[in-house]
């Protein structure tokens, strides 16, 4: 067996002194245990502590001052919250939670340190090797002039008029950002694909499809945009991923086969699944978001995948699901990463395979892009077929008999775009949407096929320019005189929750969020 | 086919409408299915005159396992009204125990003593389709599902052997309609009957 590695990470001020005083008497720290010295436990975000995993750590010790010793204050408790929620994590992904501690230490207090180091060590022997084995990366080549003109041809983008239709409707560029689709194009026509703003333009571009709605040329920005980014991530160069890269890294850590993922552990019993149906339920990954976001919005997005069930049990289906469910790779495509896309797709469609499934339903419009569009056109063949729940509950609601309680709201709705833009399907919520029974049902200015993005997309290029945007597009849902936000895609809920936290904005633009399939749930009734 | 029929079968059913609405043809669709597919006996008499300008009018069928001796309904098991004016001449005529099928809105019901009661937008759901003159058809399929009086393949099969030609795979669809729904509305009963009326815990 491979020697265990550990990584200790050290604060700089009150622990550290102990662990020096065991080195210099030359006490017995197990020889796994590598230190890496910090200035403060609260500077190490989620991300940092996960990534120790994805790039193989079988433990990681988080070493800082006891409370009120803190040289900053809040380090200590920031920790905390840190740790606690990656623990949540790894206990989802069947790494478990125990591979990651946090302790407090102070500076005279050695032993201890030492006593606690040994423990760790042997909880670490006891649970074993890490699974997560992730193939070392290429060294990477230059960008050259002709992967960028194969991208420039495949894409058609020499097809652009410049006529800046484009810009006139990017919501990014509306929001003030000094950006533009078709500038973009231009200078990479032009042969500047390493001038930074144009590395910046293409980490900037939401991908929400809008330029390519209106495009008289009918230039697919947002395909081309996303191979962009795959040129810049093979090239070695590192994006705008948002949240410390957290949310790619888990997901490329899930590109190990040997992880035993407990995605559904947390699942209300009352929930009747069959593991022989032909019907699976793909569910997403709310659960990891729920976990990350614990502390910080009080995100509710597994509710959505409850909801669903409950909604296919109320119709007398009684789907699979996969314990070892893996991400469908979305947020690894739309941020250039190719490759490892490709092994989460693999890997899931074999698991998919395996369990003898004819029909996959989802509630995500993110997966369901990415399973019915996205591993087709990646080369990823599909033996069953793709279905949005939304899909279902219509067919079974249209057979009739089926009728919903009245909801003392006023419904507006937040398209995703996904759904609605890139896969062309508007419609599909909005006939749901006029089965329900609300005080009242008000469309926002923009709508459907042109509605505004809930300003992120892939964890990727979060800053105050798509909050400024997603400020406008709240207050588009309040000008609706509504009360309540209808959203369809988990993220799209995050990241206006996140909007809504504004301190200065305060209750202008707050308003209750519900996503559509929670909605259903909870007012379908049979007749 | 007839295996899922219910034994000891007798039912004499009544079906009303305006004319007009293919009442006769609904009849006749389910006396044919009954007597050629589930080999069962069946009568058909047919009431129309001047109703068939507007008026109420009416097909009586009988089906049975056993020989017919009298070809007219005076007492339905089974009453299907596409037309107020049908429900207020049948509507009393009606068994204790029968079953009355209505389409929801054309018909509305003040009083009546029977053992159940079902409704389907039928003219509604055909009007959907494209066609309102299949509202015939929708309430057959409604009426396979929730009376099981003639088996379902017998209906279909007699459905598309008596539509006009090149209307089949419509009509079909129409009666698919009806029968899902004729099916959704049984479960929907077994559900609330079990006390679940919505979602989940």
């Amino acid at each position: 067996m491979d020697k265990l590695k550990i990584v200790l990470f050290m604060c700089n001020w009150g622990p550290h002194a102990a662990y020096q005083a065991l080195q210099d008497s030359g006490a017995d720290i197990p020889a796994e245990v590598r230190m890496i010295r910090i200035p403060c436990t609260g500077r190490m975000s989620k991300a940092l502590l996960f990534r120790a995993f994805e790039m193989g750590a079988d433990g990681v010790a988080l070493v800082g001052c006891e409370p009120g010793t803190c040289r900053y204050g809040s380090g200590t408790a920031v920790a905390e919250g840190n740790v606690e929620d990656t623990r949540g994590i790894l206990d989802l992904l069947g790494l478990g939670g125990d591979r990651l501690r946090l302790a407090m230490f102070l500076p005279e207090e050695s032993q201890p340190l030492l006593a606690f180091l040994q423990d760790f060590y042997k909880v670490i022997e006891t649970i074993g090797k890490s699974p997560v084995s992730i193939p070392p990366r290429e060294a990477p080549p230059a960008v050259t002039r002709e992967m960028v003109s194969q991208l420039l041809t495949t894409h058609d983008i020499y097809a652009c008029q410049d006529c800046g239709k484009c810009s006139s409707a990017c919501p990014v560029t509306l929001a003030g950002k000094p950006f533009s689709p078709r500038a973009m194009a231009n200078a990479i026509i032009g042969g500047s694909v390493a001038a930074p703003e144009v590395v910046n333009d293409v980490w900037s571009c939401l991908t929400c499809g809008l330029c390519y709605d209106r495009c008289p040329s009918a230039v697919d920005f947002p395909d081309f945009i996303r191979d962009m980014r795959h040129i810049q991530k093979v090239c070695g160069r590192t994006g705008h991923e948002a949240h410390g890269g957290f949310f790619q890294s888990l997901m490329r850590t899930m590109t190990s086969p040997d992880l035993k993922i407990r995605h559904w552990q947390w699942l209300p019993e009352d929930i009747q699944t069959d593991p022989q149906s032909k019907t699976l339920f793909f569910g997403g990954c709310a659960p990891y978001f729920d976990t990350y976001f614990k502390s910080h919005l009080g995100v509710q997005t597994s509710g959505i995948l409850v909801d669903s069930l409950r909604l296919l049990n109320f119709f007398d289906i009684y789907p699979a699901i996969l314990s070892g469910e893996r991400c469908c790779g979305h947020d690894l495509l739309w941020s250039g990463d190719q490759e490892n896309f490709r092994r989460l797709a693999q890997l899931n469609v074999e698991a998919i395979e395996a369990a003898g499934v004819e029909e996959v339903v989802t509630a995500c419009p993110e997966c369901y892009r990415t399973l019915s569009h996205d591993y087709p056109e990646q080369g990823i063949e599909l033996k069953f077929k793709v279905t949005h729940i939304y899909d279902l509950a219509e067919r079974e609601i249209d057979k009739g008999a089926i009728g919903f309680e009245k909801l003392d709201r006023n419904l507006t709705f937040q398209d995703p775009c996904r759904l609605s833009r890139l896969e062309g399907r508007p419609d599909l919520p909005r006939k749901l949407l006029h089965r329900l029974q609300p005080e009242s049902f008000t469309e926002m200015k923009d709508r459907g096929i042109s509605a505004l993005c809930c300003g992120n997309c892939a964890w990727t290029g979060c800053d105050s320019y798509t909050k400024t945007l997603q400020v406008k597009r709240l207050r588009q849902a309040r000008e609706t005189g509504s009360n309540m936000l209808v959203t369809a895609c988990p993220k799209c809920q995050i990241h206006l929750r996140c909007a809504m936290e504004d301190p200065f904005l305060g209750d202008e633009i707050k308003m209750e969020i519900m996503d559509l399939t929670t909605v259903l749930a909870k007012t379908i009734r049979w007749e | 086919m007839s295996s899922t029929l219910p034994s000891n079968l007798h039912k004499e059913i009544l079906i009303t409408g305006f004319g007009g609405q293919g009442i006769v043809l609904a009849g006749q669709i389910v006396g044919k299915a009954s007597s050629l597919l589930d080999h069962n006996e069946s009568t058909l008499t047919q009431s129309y005159g001047p109703e068939s300008r507007g008026g109420y009018c009416s097909a009586q069928v009988i089906i049975s396992e056993k020989t017919i001796h009298y070809p007219y309904v005076r007492h339905p098991d089974i009453l299907v009204c596409m037309s107020q004016g049908g429900f207020d001449k049948y509507g009393a005529s009606i068994k204790a125990d029968g079953t009355l099928i209505l389409d929801q809105d054309l018909v509305k019901v003040e009083e009546v003593k029977c053992g159940d009661i079902f409704a389907i937008p039928a003219t509604r759901i055909a009007e959907e389709l494209g066609r309102k003159m299949m509202a015939n058809i929708v309430m057959l399929g409604f009426f396979t599902a929730i009376t099981g009086a003639v088996s379902l393949e017998a209906t279909r099969a007699t459905v598309a052997d008596s539509v006009p030609k090149g209307t089949e795979a419509l009509n079909l669809s129409a009666f698919n309609k009806g029968y899902d729904f004729g099916l959704a509305t049984l479960k929907g009963r077994r559900k609330k009957a079990a006390g679940k009326k919505g979602v989940g815990a």
